[in-house]
């Protein structure tokens, strides 16, 4: 099922931003980059994408502020922000479903990322 | 800065740095201090700064705050205090004390020249020499009371001079158990120390003057040992006191007479054990002493409290020492698992993501060649995807290779082996294989090599581990600059007998404070992307190989890394008996090394 919509990735890692661009963007779905969260943050503002994907574990920010500023980036906030964060003890917890825990299997990844993007169409 | 470490319980090995004026300590997530400990309140205690101290607070507690093994509820922390919650026990490190900062203005370390003027050496004496100051009497001084002063004087200097020499508590208390048996004279003795966790006291040492029969097992009183703890006072006690059976008619004269000391080993805080040593006297010396059968008396008992006291600080001080090391070593290892599961993980995280992207491909080419008419674009499209996959996959086994290599160069005391070499190929080998990578971020690789350059004797695996980490760095360094340029040299100084290798670029530039740690084990600026081996593997290579390395860096400007190795031609070394045995290496050869290895 096509899913086309923009995604912003937000991740430290070149692999991992490798193969989720790949694997989106064989549906057509518009891919955004950004290695690190400043320029993750600019992006978010300047390209209003549908879905914002973070990987907080670079991120000294604690994870709700981290999907808060992103929330505020998107300036009203419409769009889905999905963390990738490793589990830990003692985080407050956020609204289901939008974190994925690491490490994660990129199928479930790249399924839920489209039924985000699928909400937003 | 003041701080509380935890010596004992679930968080021993962890250090609290009180940086806040107010901290709460606690069971809880919510304190500044938390301590994972059931017998802990979650809300425990409370420090507060006062001044250049902290005062400790117990918050109504469940199980109360205690301070050197006693309940507080505000009390004043000094250095070196204890706070024990629950089964936590914190040591208190304070301030450090300023006083003597500025001395070295106030006392002047002069030149020969003005010392000769003032002052000679008269008389000098070793360390053997100074022990025996209390040695033989000098003739005419033999008033009895004196003899036993300096007597007693040389037991304490001779106790001293014992417990400082060892960090084995056994050890430490074999050798207390012999003086005491040197100095008074004691049939059978033992040391029981106090065990931190059930507070029982169980025997460590025994100590008979003679052979023990079978069966001759020490026994004492729980009632005396008891008094001695609570009381925090040394006994001396007999039989022969409480009854008349001194009386040569009474059946006493056949079992004999046993007289005991069992002293308090008082601690700086608390009583960390006891020592016991008894005497016995037989029947017929009994008789023939005419009943005079005091072997042990109250300067004896004096004595024993104080080489008590004496090994108690030792035992405590050896204690502490332990915990410290084996808090450290916990915390050193949990930390190394901390750091290589993160790496590992991420490599695997990778592994992952390129399997997947094949997985992806090899659908769409099977799809594609199942079709009627095969869909060739779609067929070339999943070959790249295959391939793209392909190459992550290999990008992060390379990355495993790299940090299994410096995990084990670092890990393991080695003797480098040095071969004849030739120091340019191997730069010229190690530039060649880090120049995909370079071209990937867009930095740009220039090498010059400095001629000439003699045949030099090194361990050519350890120097091309050494100079690939540095230069991975450097290519890192200028990932977020533009127009990042590495220039890499070498070059010879006959007259120093040196062999150098620059690594310059111009990247982001290391702060002064971050220079001091960039050869730190696990300590990276690279956050997730760096494994904190890659400098300190360097930096262990060179050193073995009786090298260094040198940096300068100006933030924002780039840094230059200067690899310094000692020139040792051919001739000048006796070559390794492996190395007599095989054929000369080329340093030309392609090594299993990752050019994706990051510090």
């Amino acid at each position: 099922m096509a899913t086309p919509g923009r995604v912003l990735i937000v991740d430290s890692s070149d692999d991992s931003r490798a193969v989720l661009r790949e694997a989106l963007s064989r549906n057509g779905t518009e891919i955004f980059e950004a290695s690190r969260s400043d320029t993750g943050l600019a992006l978010a503002r300047s390209c209003r994408p549908d879905v914002i994907v973070v990987d907080v574990d670079e991120n000294s920010q604690p994870h709700p502020q981290v999907s808060r500023d992103f929330d505020q980036a998107t300036h009203d906030g419409s769009a889905s922000v999905l963390l990738l964060a490793t589990a830990r003890r003692n985080v407050e917890p956020l609204a289901a479903g939008e974190v994925v825990a690491k490490p994660y299997h990129y199928a479930p990844l790249i399924r839920k990322i489209e039924e985000l993007l699928a909400r937003a169409a | 800065m003041p701080s509380l470490f935890v010596i004992r319980g679930r968080d021993q090995g962890t250090r609290f740095e009180l940086e806040d004026d107010v901290m709460s300590i606690g069971r809880d997530s919510s304190n500044s201090i938390q301590l994972h400990d059931t017998e802990v309140s979650r809300s425990h205690a409370v420090l507060r700064r006062s001044g250049r101290a902290f005062l400790l607070a117990d918050q109504q507690s469940s199980n109360g705050t205690y301070l050197n093994g006693r309940p507080i509820k505000t009390e004043e922390l000094a250095g070196g205090d204890q706070v024990q919650l629950g089964q936590t026990l914190l040591l208190y490190t304070g301030f450090a004390d300023n006083a003597n900062a500025d001395l070295s203005d106030k006392v002047n370390i002069v030149g020969q020249i003005q010392e000769d003027r003032s002052s000679r050496i008269v008389r000098s004496m070793s360390q053997e020499e100074g022990s025996a100051l209390f040695g033989e009497t000098p003739a005419g001084t033999q008033s009895p009371w004196l003899v036993r002063a300096r007597s007693n004087l040389q037991i304490m200097y001779r106790t001293a001079l014992a417990v400082s020499h060892t960090l084995d508590i056994d050890q430490l208390l074999g050798r207390i158990m012999d003086m005491i048996f040197e100095w008074v004279e004691a049939d059978r003795g033992c040391i029981m120390l106090k065990d931190v966790e059930t507070g029982l006291l169980a025997p460590k040492v025994r100590r008979d003057r003679r052979a023990p029969q079978i069966e001759d097992r020490i026994t004492i009183s729980k009632t005396i040992l008891d008094y001695v703890v609570e009381h925090n006072e040394g006994v001396l006690t007999s039989n022969a006191r409480d009854d008349d059976r001194w009386n040569p008619a009474q059946s006493i004269l056949q079992m004999g007479v046993r007289e005991a000391i069992c002293v308090p080993m008082q601690g700086r805080y608390d009583v960390v054990g006891v020592i016991y040593i008894d005497t016995s006297t037989s029947p017929q010396q009994m008789v023939k002493q005419q009943g005079m059968v005091d072997k042990f008396t109250e300067d004896h008992l004096k004595l024993m409290i104080a080489i008590a006291h004496q090994a108690a600080l030792a035992v405590e001080d050896t204690s502490y020492y332990k915990a410290m090391v084996q808090a450290e070593r916990l915390a050193a290892v949990g930390q190394t698992i901390a750091t290589l599961s993160h790496h590992i993980k991420n490599i695997l995280q990778g592994v992952r993501g390129g399997s997947y992207l094949m997985e992806l491909g090899l659908e769409d080419h099977t799809r594609a060649a199942r079709q009627p008419e095969p869909d060739t674009n779609t067929m070339v499209d999943a070959a790249r995807m295959i391939r793209k996959g392909w190459d992550i996959v290999e990008k992060n086994q390379e990355k495993i290779t790299a940090l299994v290599m410096d995990m084990l160069t670092f890990s393991k005391e080695r003797e480098p082996e040095p071969v004849a070499s030739d120091l340019n190929q191997l730069v010229s080998d190690v530039v060649e294989l880090m120049a995909g990578r370079a071209r990937d971020l867009g930095v740009q690789l220039k090498w010059k090599a400095g001629e000439p350059m003699p045949t030099l004797m090194f361990d050519p695996d350890g120097m091309h581990r050494a100079v690939l980490n540095v230069i991975t760095n450097a290519i890192d360094a200028c990932d977020c600059v533009e127009d990042g340029q590495v220039n890499i040299s070498s070059s010879y100084a006959p007259e120093e007998q040196i062999a150098r290798i620059v690594v310059a670029d111009n990247g982001s530039g290391i702060e002064a404070a971050d220079l001091e740690t960039i050869f730190t084990l696990f300590v990276s600026r690279k956050g997730g992307r760096g494994t904190g081996l890659g400098l300190p593997v360097s930096q262990k290579i060179m050193k073995e190989h009786g090298g260094r390395i040198c940096v300068e860096s100006r933030p924002g400007e780039g840094s230059r890394f200067v690899l310094e190795l000692p020139a040792v031609p051919p001739d000048a070394a006796e070559p390794p008996e492996e190395a007599r045995r095989t054929p000369r290496r080329s340093t030309g050869e392609t090594r299993a090394t990752s050019p994706s290895q990051q510090q």
